[in-house]
């Protein structure tokens, strides 16, 4: 193998950062150029049998993150159903993370 | 038609590797940078192996993790990223899954297997690392759940986790497949 790469840098993003419109800037590019690597949360619009577990997945990946140390930062997306959801969950883990500077 | 790329974890986030095994910091650009240009939409699954071995776990073969606490876990992940996929397929778009040949959770064609093999202690060599044609317990498990579609469905793995790993040729293999052709048009 080889030496350890990982930025030990995380941050979780709303689906619009993985997936910007036309014309939109590129925040996943900036992202990938600062060595941070992205938790993206499912697109808004899936029905909740969908979307609640892969929000839930987000949230264990994140504890696993939390507790080996890593740095973990919200893009702020008040507006985003998945973030919304994402930070209550979090929250009910008895855990937080604050926005990306 | 709409193309919709579900990705291993570790393509946009490195971080989730074994410790020595990430090939970036975080996310993996070249693969980003070629579906941005065939204009993907970009879905990104869970990593089984983070939640359950955490940060600190090192490498291992596919006989370590196929164990059923393990296989409900994959299932668990696995049931709303397959019922995404069936949404996708409805709605009229190309699927294409894309995994991590040489891992035991997220290979494709290629995973890591052996009835011997236990992990660093004594086997600390790339050259060691055995891997062997097959999938990786998420992916088999990823691709039961399609049943009925599953033929619907493009997988390619990126080799990531192999010993000799080409970047270059990895991502003419994935640009094939974008480009709707094959694997083998690439190899």
């Amino acid at each position: 193998m080889r030496g350890d790469g990982r930025s030990r840098r995380v941050v979780v993003v709303p689906d619009v950062v993985v997936n910007p419109p036309p014309g939109a800037r590129d925040r996943l590019g900036e992202l990938a150029l600062g060595g941070w690597g992205v938790v993206a949360l499912p697109p808004p619009g899936l029905p909740a049998d969908i979307s609640h577990p892969l929000v839930a997945a987000a949230v264990d990946q994140v504890v696993a993150f939390l507790d080996g140390g890593y740095q973990v930062a919200l893009l702020p997306a008040a507006d985003d159903p998945g973030m919304r959801r994402f930070v209550t969950a979090l929250a009910a883990s008895g855990r937080t993370v604050a926005d990306l500077a | 038609m709409k193309t919709v790329c579900y990705l291993a974890h570790c393509l946009l986030n490195a971080n989730a590797k074994v410790d020595e095994g990430a090939r970036c910091a975080g996310v993996y650009s070249p693969v980003l940078a070629l579906l941005r240009d065939h204009g993907c939409t970009i879905r990104q699954m869970p990593c089984p192996e983070l939640a359950f071995g955490g940060t600190q776990r090192f490498w291992a073969v596919r006989e370590q993790y196929d164990t059923p606490v393990y296989r409900a876990h994959c299932r668990r992940l696995a049931e709303p990223v397959a019922a995404q996929i069936r949404a996708d397929l409805a709605a009229g778009a190309r699927v294409i899954i894309v995994g991590i040949d040489g891992s035991p959770s997220m290979g494709v064609e290629l995973t890591a297997a052996s009835e011997e093999w236990g992990g660093r202690p004594d086997k600390p060599r790339d050259e060691d690392y055995p891997v062997t044609l097959g999938t990786g317990v998420f992916t088999e498990t990823l691709l039961d759940q399609l049943s009925g579609v599953v033929l619907d469905v493009r997988t390619v793995g990126i080799g990531q986790d192999l010993f000799d790993y080409d970047e270059a040729s990895e991502l003419a293999t994935l640009d094939a497949v974008l480009k709707n052709g094959s694997v083998s048009d690439a190899r």
